[in-house]
């Protein structure tokens, strides 16, 4: 008999493996204070186009090079789960969705959360929109939001010019032969926020508040999004890297003759094969509560403006929290037309005030 | 629009417009097969046999007999030495020239031994094409897995029946790919085309007998670099497609449609012959049954394959794929792949000439006009400058972008011939390699 009695221990969820309060399982290794999100999970059973058990081709083909795979029966693309995916996490969540025009959804994202015991969780979610004009941007959307969420949530830290360069290696890498030949390599933008909680020292100043670190490649936006009176008020915190934006940031163009250009939306910066992955990078330690939003221009075309965007989803946050928003401002999208793949990420971000809060 | 394979020595590029409008059932594509660098080597010449038809009936007498003894004699120099080969002389029957029996095989000596009995080719007799495709068939059996080509030269009408020649033609399907050349202009241009058609390979009108020697170097030269044999167009189609054709449309317009053999589940083959360092284009088009909007389908599935033979298995040397998406967005479904309208417009160029040539020859002029009139028209927008100039030896075009033309009064056997023959020549489009 020892002199105090230990809590029942908890189990891995992989191995079932009693762990203790480590970050990993002494077992099998699983990060058990990192929980993820935001990865399609592929339907099974029998085709929905004809009720064709899925059958692989035996030529020895069977998937073309970017592994999509068809009904051998009536044809039917099957389904890779990515048309319509969500993500809760509770302090982070997201709705990614193929839209109402795309075939396939081109857009990834993928949310993440580290706590430890009685610790206050570090959020990361990160947001890709892969380049249509090129091949497989599906594969490079994926690549590049999962390697990028990886190292922000890294046991050895993380700055977000690692985590985009990390990101853009593995799109690059996409080139390399494995997954067939591409004319024009898969290429994405990214879109990443990290919020830190800040240390917990009762103090009330912003200083020791939630810190937020936004990094971003190409025209995918986060929003600071707050009540009209708010200490922080609302605002687009990143700056498009496109044509029309750099051209009136230049001084080239005025705003109405650069909008009005057909290569207005035109990407300049990208992650993947020729281009420029250079992510700029922003930081905000927020004087008062709101939410940070992620999202891709499926979004945002319909609804560009901060305001516009705070009205919408303040008044769901208070009711169903972060996953009823990225719902909400899907659905939004989809009402306006849908034409385009629509990924809507929100985290709130509430600094704490005395005697703490959740 | 276009998505590219590489696989097993072959690419098969596919370039269409994927998306349909909602309801919409008809997908066009055009495929793109190229040997890679891998599969372009000649093959070993023990797995090749090259046969050389002469016709050396009473018509062939003078001029033509000695041009043709002079074109054999240049082919058979090309030949690669270990290649089994035979000369025949054709005029009501078939008679082996060299070997006397069989083939022999492509060396110092068989080559000398070859061209002095050619040599000695004297014209007497009648013509009987299908005696002699019959008689190449026969030799061609002997060979399985090779390589197997023909050179045909003939100047004059078949002389069999049309049942006799039909049957003829129908026993040898497959057996071997042939060449025809028709020397001079008393020969048949729908009759040879009929005979290179049916075995995959080429007609061509050598109106100066004294081109032939050119001729025939070039011809075995191609084929002394084929790399495989017998190569087929393996098409997958989802349950409930028909398939409307399949059309080879470069270097020529050849329709494969009816050659279809059925083979795996939904899968179709067409023969392509043999194959060497070259690229083919073929428009397919399919009829699918309506998919919802945002559903993606598998239209087709194309295949190169190569049989098996012996102990080897069938192999699938390349792949490509064809797909069908419906979308409400009419700026995607409108938008017409540049190679589908391209080849569309090949096709009925070819068309257009053969029907006008028909109707010049029936005397309906108003027809005959109004179809070459229209063959200008598109030879001039697609830059198929090669059939243009032909049909100007044909009609006196007024205006070659509206097609307004005036029938020629005289115009020579030999350019209305020319022009027939080579109405299936087609031109890639433009911009690309």
């Amino acid at each position: 008999m020892t002199e105090h009695v230990s809590p029942p221990a908890a189990a891995c969820p992989r191995c079932r493996e009693a762990v203790d309060d480590h970050r990993f399982c002494e077992n099998c290794g699983l990060d058990l204070w990192l929980r993820r999100g935001g990865a399609a999970r592929p339907p099974s059973g029998p085709c929905p186009g004809c009720g064709a058990n899925g059958t692989r081709t035996v030529n020895g083909f069977g998937v073309d090079e970017a592994g999509e795979d068809y009904c051998g029966t009536c044809g039917l693309r099957r389904s890779d789960g990515t048309e319509h995916v969500e993500a809760d996490l509770g302090p982070v969540a997201g709705v990614s969705d193929r839209g109402l025009y795309h075939v396939r959804n081109e857009d990834a994202m993928a949310v993440g959360v580290l706590a430890g015991p009685g610790a206050q969780p570090l959020v990361a979610a990160v947001v890709c929109d892969g380049v249509s004009s090129v091949d497989a941007p599906e594969l490079a959307s994926r690549a590049g939001a999962d390697a990028a969420l990886e190292r922000l949530l890294h046991p050895g830290g993380a700055t977000m010019r690692k985590a985009v360069e990390e990101a853009a290696d593995m799109v690059a890498a996409l080139a390399d032969g494995s997954h067939g030949t591409f004319r024009n390599p898969p290429s994405c933008t990214l879109v990443a926020a990290l919020v830190d909680p800040g240390t917990d020292d009762g103090a009330e100043n912003a200083e020791n508040g939630p810190a937020i670190t936004v990094g971003w490649v190409g025209d995918s936006r986060v929003y600071w999004l707050a009540a009209p009176d708010a200490a922080e008020p609302a605002r687009l915190l990143t700056v498009d890297h496109s044509w029309a934006v750099e051209m009136i940031a230049a001084g080239v163009l005025d705003a109405e003759t650069a909008m009005a250009d057909r290569r207005a939306h035109a990407i300049t910066r990208w992650l993947g094969a020729g281009g420029e992955p250079e992510p700029e990078v922003m930081t905000l330690r927020p004087a008062g509560p709101g939410l940070l939003l992620l999202c891709t221009d499926g979004l945002w075309n319909y609804l560009p403006r901060a305001e516009d965007l705070a009205e919408v989803a303040l008044p769901v946050l208070a009711r169903g929290g972060p996953a009823a928003v990225a719902r909400a401002l899907t659905a939004l999208a989809l009402d306006a037309g849908g034409r385009d793949n629509i990924t809507v990420v929100a985290v709130p971000v509430v600094p704490r005030t005395r005697g703490g809060s959740e | 629009m276009t998505d590219v394979a590489a696989t097993g020595g072959f690419t098969v590029e596919v370039d269409q417009n994927s998306y349909l409008p909602v309801d919409a059932t008809r997908v066009d594509a055009i495929v793109t097969v190229t040997a890679t660098d891998g599969a372009a080597g000649p093959a070993p010449a023990s797995e090749v046999l090259e046969v050389i038809v002469i016709d050396c009936s009473t018509s062939m007498t003078g001029s033509k007999i000695r041009a043709a003894r002079q074109a054999t004699v240049a082919a058979i120099s090309e030949l690669r030495d270990g290649v089994s080969f035979a000369v025949v002389a054709g005029n009501h029957v078939a008679r082996q020239v060299f070997p006397q029996h069989g083939t022999a095989v492509a060396g110092d000596g068989s080559r000398s031994s070859a061209i002095r009995l050619v040599e000695r080719l004297q014209a007497d007799g009648g013509t009987g094409i299908g005696n002699w495709l019959m008689h190449v068939g026969g030799l061609a059996r002997a060979h399985p897995g090779s390589i197997k080509h023909a050179i045909l030269l003939t100047d004059g009408q078949n002389g069999e029946s049309a049942q006799y020649f039909t049957n003829a033609l129908d026993s040898v399907l497959g057996a071997f790919t042939c060449d025809c050349r028709g020397v001079g202009t008393d020969w048949r241009v729908d009759e040879l085309r009929t005979i290179a058609t049916a075995m995959l390979g080429t007609v061509d009108i050598v109106a100066d007998p004294a081109d032939l020697a050119a001729d025939f170097r070039s011809i075995m030269g191609e084929a002394m670099g084929k790399s495989v044999a017998d190569l087929a167009l393996r098409l997958w189609t989802p349950r409930g497609a028909t398939v409307r054709f399949v059309k080879q449309v470069a270097p020529t317009v050849e329709d494969l449609t009816g050659r279809r053999t059925e083979a795996a589940r939904q899968s179709g083959d067409y023969p392509l012959g043999s194959w060497g360092a070259e690229s083919r284009d073929y428009h397919l088009a399919i009829e699918v049954p309506a998919g919802g909007v945002g559903d993606e389908m598998l239209a087709g599935r194309i295949s190169v394959v190569r049989p098996g033979s012996g102990d080897l298995p069938e192999q699938v040397l390349g792949q490509g794929l064809v797909t069908a998406i419906w979308t409400e967005d009419s700026g995607l479904s409108t938008r017409i792949s540049r190679g589908v309208a391209h080849y569309t417009g090949q096709a009925e160029l070819a068309e257009a000439i053969q029907e006008g040539l028909a109707a010049r020859k029936a005397g309906d002029e108003p027809t005959a006009t109004a179809r070459l009139g229209r063959a200008v028209a598109l030879a001039t927008a697609s830059g198929n400058d090669g059939t243009a100039r032909l049909l100007e030896k044909v009609v006196d075009v007024v205006d070659a972008p509206s097609g307004t033309v005036r029938l020629r009064k005289v115009v020579a056997d030999v350019d209305e011939m020319t022009l027939d023959t080579r109405s299936t020549r087609t031109v890639r489009v433009r911009g690309d390699g």
